[in-house]
């Protein structure tokens, strides 16, 4: 990181002085250290191609089983009548003939229908409505859904969930603590660090030897999920890049003042407080100095929040040259999923938004040409209760556990379910209260399914594409030994 | 690195330039001096390297030499200048340790004591075994520099052998061996150096540095007239004054705005009345003024920037971000109000009496469903923020704040999946206040409404008659609460009343309570990491007011009247707290008196657009965790800072952008939402730069302004040839060009 800094500036030869790169170095000293003995460690070869990773983070936790429902009666598995009495009687269930434009055929259930919420199809014409949505990408074999994805310490069954002292994910259905795991990458205790930030510790030094930019962008601001130990991210707004990070010069006050402004980062850096707020400014100025260069707008965009963020990152990715940087991983989200109540109308306005930003990213890397490098991924706090809470107009559901994941892009390997199996040995959960799947326990069980398969295995099948060696899981995910099985097969080989 | 005086600067006599803003009439009152000693590590005759043994060994300081140490290893250190408190121990310090990478790891601190051997001195016994755990492990491969830190100060750092002697690190540029006869001596030599007189007309007098930190934590900054005032009665008379202040300021009361009818997802606005094509003013000002946060966000800032009962506005803020609803769930500015107003009606109270009002507040009702729980469909969105974030928190607290481990080391959880379920079932049937439910008054309600303003309700049907099994804990109150069996409906009525309040004392009663929100308060006022010593001492408080109606009044002054808050300088590297947004601005525009955008008049409060762009948007909270997380860390590192989680490489551009707008021209007025616009008044420090063609006065007098005397010669080096490029004949353009280097300084930026 130290190199990578100062042939920075010998190249650009940016404002930026080198006292703020002082500043830098003198306390962000630890941090270039560690970066430099891995390097010194890892002589891999700087990879010939570009590959990122987009997570996007459905924040509030989705309600995955209004997200993919079963959309056939066979008898001997959970079907769109199991699915139906358990929601329907509220208000929450959607209509069968609603899935009709959403199906899908299954592979993996024996050719099986299931059907997509109608918000990810495609859309009566309105504002924002931009393209068909991301249903589409099934039938091009662009898209694959993880099923009961959730946080574990180790594979559960009911039985040991049920089991006083079974290792569990600590404070279940809590948000923060949730999406810290999720985002940390372990469940068995806090994290510092998420795994976005930790694949960017390990892999800075071998893939991106010369990048102007951290590995990790949040479109989002500071993100668990964005932090490593050594990896500070960027966060840039949706502004266009040339003025995302660029100070204002007020009243023709001249260079000096940005000297000054410059070199007061240097000084007093004996306060870790103000040395953290300094050297998060220097990371600024320094991606500002790149991002002046080369402005590029991508079309096709709805202009919606999701979708300027995804913007952004198309943008960025359009730099990758500028920034001689060949593995980035991004960082968005889309709140507003926690639909305790008004959960019908709310949720499908987010998933229609969800869906018609994600296509248009997609549709976006064709015209870049990099479908096949840049995959975008969904996580989510949790899911929500089959068992809805409140009834009528105003229904909602409550916080769960297992959820379903998209993975939308030319790397994955064929539109299928994903996952490890659960009781009924096939990964989509089995539909029923207090028995089953169900972490619930009693007359009063609301279906909180029990997760067939960790949050570390789907994270680490998507960093094995993106490049890290399976020798190195371990050091992004602490718990990956607790699984058997860290390969879910959704996506294609590392680059060669 | 270290000082045995106290800081000479801030220590003066009064200038006269305050003395006609006089107006008070509280008498005055002389504060003690606020100021703690420096704690001194001891090193030995010749070196720094620490005197240091493992323990139960060399009890001699002369025969305590220099050895070789390793992790796990319980050892004593020996420091002096320490003065404690009664019961101030061993966690109102803290022991850092810095290896020759630059990592930092922390040493618990097991035990102080008063040497039996030698006057003044105190033994420190240590653990080596790294607390912070974000290193793998401390290394062992040579010397590490070693700090103690107390009360916000931090002692010299001495050399401890990890594993090995020697090695690479380097002393600190000004270190010195520091064994006892030289502490001493040192002692002797500045012990007469107290009465320095004044170096420039422009500093305060005694404690003003104090004084004007204590502003920074009790207020939103201070303005010249606060300043005065807290200079004059001292901040004990200045603290009695404020609570017995009524609020809001009685030129700025409340925003009276009616209930309006509560707009669906499915249904179009009704009550500014049918949406005109094309919108007329009349419309926009109606979905303004009653569907948005615009009154109450106004409001706020006017009494931020020129309401007397600052202390009760600050801390009411903090209870904001503790208790958070937020726009849009929270759809109309008269809810908030009506919720504000709970939260600042009890911030000087009884904790359990804010508990209650707000559980049964339709505000929150609404923001955490629990006026859509029903027996029938019950809602935990509640029950488990009642838990989590407001109270007790999700492990198990010591009465410092620290956190309880089982025999394996694990943290132990307060509650499970089950004490949610309980206490969900305690909250459900409550309701908008309607006067169909028995017993329900509901003076507020207005027809074709939701009320907002009246608590909560009870729907008898609704209320769940089952047995409920609560938290418990050593002493547990209330665990159980039987069944309703066969009760009528007045019967429900009286049993779902008194199992609220059941639960209420079941969770008010935790040993966390006190610990968990003592800390989140201190994090808002004071410092973003307290020592445990801190947080117990308030928490001890806390705990003695329990059935106290001016119980968080008591809180409150112990926050602000502890010697880890109070002094002129704090010098602990973690020591401090990143301003927010709201507080970034707010303190500057208070320190060059706030004024409309012609000067002739006031603010209109119309900037939340400014901390908005900054990620803290007034009542708009992104989600019930507030803006910002009180256990968030600065990625890179160990250091605890919660604000820095809004704080990210675009809020950093966007503060310094946010002075090119504030130091040069304000927000000119722009109709109809901004009527005044808003400015500083930059005539005194203009007048202060047409005094002098060096900037040195200029420097001198924002310095004590704005940093309370704390600019380092770096610091205004740094600054210095920015001023004095733009031409003397422009003072004012000198000033703004100051102002604005300071304000967007990281130095600025962080309050301590």
């Amino acid at each position: 990181m130290k190199q990578d800094r100062r042939d920075f500036l010998k190249k650009t030869g940016c404002t930026l002085t080198m006292t703020a790169l002082a500043t830098q170095m003198g306390h962000f000293g630890l941090m270039s250290a560690i970066a430099q003995e891995t390097k010194d460690k890892a002589e891999a070869l700087v990879p010939s191609d570009y590959r990122a990773l987009v997570c996007i983070f459905l924040s509030g936790g989705n309600d995955a089983n209004n997200t993919v429902i079963p959309n056939h009666n066979d008898g001997t598995i959970s079907n769109y009548t199991a699915y139906s009495n358990a929601r329907s009687g509220q208000g929450l269930a959607i209509a069968q003939a609603s899935l009709a434009g959403t199906s899908i055929a299954v592979p993996r259930m024996g050719n099986l229908a299931y059907g997509l919420h109608p918000g990810l199809g495609v859309q009566v014409p309105a504002n924002n409505i931009v393209n068909n949505g991301i249903h589409e990408l099934w039938g091009m074999g662009k898209m694959a859904i993880v099923c009961n994805v959730g946080t574990l310490v180790q594979p559960t069954t009911r039985t040991q969930f049920l089991t006083a002292g079974w290792p569990k994910p600590f404070q279940l259905f809590s948000h923060s603590d949730q999406v810290s795991q999720y985002q940390g990458g372990r469940s068995d205790t806090d994290s510092y660090t998420g795994w976005g930030g930790r694949l960017s510790d390990m892999r800075t030094s071998p893939d991106n030897p010369t990048g102007l930019i951290p590995m990790v962008t949040s479109i989002s601001g500071a993100q668990l999920f964005t932090a490593g130990q050594t990896t500070l991210p960027l966060a840039i707004g949706t502004g266009t890049l040339g003025t995302v990070l660029n100070p204002l010069s007020p009243n023709n006050t001249g260079t000096a003042m940005r000297t000054a402004f410059n070199g007061l980062r240097a000084v007093d850096l004996d306060h870790d407080l103000q040395a953290a707020a300094s050297h998060i400014t220097d990371s600024a100025m320094s991606a500002n100095a790149v991002f002046q260069t080369n402005p590029y707008d991508p079309t096709g965009f709805p202009a919606t929040n999701i979708g300027n963020q995804l913007r952004q990152v198309a943008r960025v990715i359009k730099k990758r040259t500028d920034l001689s940087i060949n593995r980035q991983v991004f960082f968005v989200q889309l709140g507003g999923f926690d639909t305790h109540n008004n959960q019908v109308v709310g949720h499908n306005n987010l998933l229609v938004q969800l869906s018609q930003a994600m296509r248009a990213f997609y549709n976006e890397m064709i015209t870049q040409g990099l479908e096949d490098k840049v995959t975008q991924f969904t996580m989510s706090d949790f899911s929500r209760t089959m068992n809805p809470a409140g009834t009528g107009g105003t229904v909602g559901s409550d916080h769960a556990w297992g959820s379903h994941l998209f993975v939308v892009g030319g790397g994955i390997t064929a539109s299928d379910f994903y996952g490890m199996n659960g009781v009924n040995g096939t990964p989509y959960p089995h539909l029923a209260f207090n028995t089953g799947d169900d972490a619930d326990n009693g007359t009063g069980a609301r279906g909180r399914w029990i997760p067939a398969t960790s949050v570390e295995q789907y994270a680490a099948t998507l960093a094995r594409w993106f490049g890290l060696p399976d020798a190195n899981l371990v050091n992004v995910f602490p718990k990956i030994g607790n699984f058997a099985n860290t390969n879910l097969g959704f996506m294609q080989p590392p680059a060669a | 690195m270290f000082s045995l005086k106290s800081h000479a600067l801030m220590r003066m006599i009064s200038v006269s330039v305050f003395v006609l803003l006089s107006s008070v009439i509280v008498p005055a009152q002389d504060d003690p001096d606020p100021n703690s000693p420096t704690p001194i590590l001891l090193s030995e005759n010749d070196s720094t390297r620490a005197l240091a043994a493992p323990v139960g060994k060399s009890r001699r300081l002369s025969r305590t030499s220099s050895r070789v140490f390793w992790p796990n290893q319980k050892i004593q250190m020996f420091a002096t200048n320490i003065d404690l408190l009664d019961g101030e121990a061993a966690n109102a310090f803290r022991v850092y340790i810095q290896d020759a990478k630059g990592r930092e790891y922390r040493f618990p601190v097991l035990d102080i004591r008063p040497s039996d051997l030698q006057k003044n001195v105190f033994e420190i016994v240590v653990a080596l075994t790294d607390d912070l755990r974000y290193w793998a492990e401390p290394p062992v491969d040579g010397d590490v520099l070693v700090r103690l830190t107390w009360r916000g100060l931090t002692s010299n750092r001495v050399r401890l052998a990890l594993g090995a002697m020697g090695g690479s690190i380097k002393d600190d540029p000004d270190a010195k061996p520091t064994p006892l006869s030289a502490v001493n001596a040192m002692a002797e030599s500045t012990g007469s150096k107290e009465d320095e007189g004044p170096t420039s007309e422009a500093v305060g007098y005694r404690w003003s540095g104090d004084r004007a930190r204590f502003l920074e934590q009790a207020t939103f900054g201070a303005s010249p007239m606060e300043d005065y005032r807290v200079r004059r009665i001292g901040v004990r008379s200045w603290l009695a004054d404020q609570f017995s202040q009524p609020y809001p300021s009685s030129a700025n009361p409340y925003p009276n705005i009616p209930l309006m009818s509560v707009n669906t997802e499915t249904a179009p606005p009704l009550g500014c009345g049918p949406q005109p094509v094309p919108n007329t003013p009349t419309y926009q000002a109606c979905i303004r003024d009653h569907y948005q946060m615009y009154q109450v966000q106004k409001w706020f800032f006017k009494e931020a920037f020129y309401g007397t009962p600052q202390l009760r506005h600050r801390v009411t803020w903090s209870l904001a971000q503790i208790w958070v609803i937020a726009f849009p769930d929270t759809q109309q500015s008269s809810h908030m109000i009506e919720y504000h107003q709970q939260l600042s009606k009890n911030a000087f109270g009884n904790w359990r009496t804010l508990m209650y009002d707000i559980t049964l507040n339709p505000g929150m009702g609404n923001y955490l469903d629990m006026m859509r729980s029903t027996r029938t469909s019950p809602n935990e969105n509640y029950p488990r923020e009642i838990l989590q974030l407001f109270n007790i928190g999700l492990f198990m607290l010591n009465p410092d704040g620290t956190l309880q481990v089982d025999g394996m080391g694990n943290p132990i959880p307060t509650y499970d999946q089950n004490t949610v379920n309980n206490f969900t079932k305690v909250f459900t049937g409550w309701r908008d206040c309607r006067p169909a439910d028995l017993n329900a008054s509901c003076p507020d309600a207005v027809t074709g409404t939701q009320d907002y303003k009246d608590p909560m309700s009870l729907n008898t049907v609704q209320h769940d008659l089952t047995a409920k099994t609560l938290l418990t804990y050593p002493g547990v109150t209330n665990q159980n609460i039987a069944a309703c069996t066969g009760c009528n409906a007045a019967q429900v009525y009286t049993y779902a009343y008194s199992s609220l309040n059941q639960a209420l004392d079941n969770i008010y009663n935790h040993p966390n309570v006190a610990p968990f929100v003592s800390k989140l308060l201190i994090q808002h006022l004071v410092t973003s990491d307290p020592t445990p010593g801190y947080v117990g001492r308030v928490a001890a408080v806390f705990n003695a007011n329990r059935t106290s109606p001016t119980q968080m009044q008591e809180v409150v002054k112990a926050i602000l009247l502890d010697p880890e808050a109070r002094g002129d300088v704090k010098t602990d590297p973690r020591y401090g707290k990143l301003r927010e947004p709201v507080q970034l601005l707010t303190n500057v525009l208070r320190s060059f008196s706030v004024s409309s955008a012609d000067l002739a008049g006031q603010s209109d409060g119309v900037v939340n657009g400014s901390v908005a762009a900054l990620g803290q948007s007034v009542f708009q909270a992104p989600t019930v965790f507030n803006y910002y997380q009180p256990n968030y860390t600065v990625p890179g590192s160990t250091i605890l800072g919660p604000e820095f989680g809004i704080y990210t490489t675009s809020t950093s551009i966007g503060r310094a952008n946010l002075f090119a707008t504030y130091a040069f021209n304000g927000l000119t007025l722009a109709l109809p939402d901004r009527p005044n616009g808003t400015r500083i008044n930059l005539a005194e420090v203009q007048a202060v730069s047409a005094r002098d063609a060096t900037g040195n006065q200029l420097m001198d007098y924002l310095d004590t302004k704005m940093m309370h005397g704390t600019m380092s010669a770096q610091m205004r080096n740094a600054i210095l040839p920015a001023v004095t490029a733009v031409a003397s004949s422009n003072p004012t353009l000198r000033a703004q060009t100051a102002i604005y280097l300071i304000a967007t300084s990281s130095q600025y930026q962080v309050q301590r």
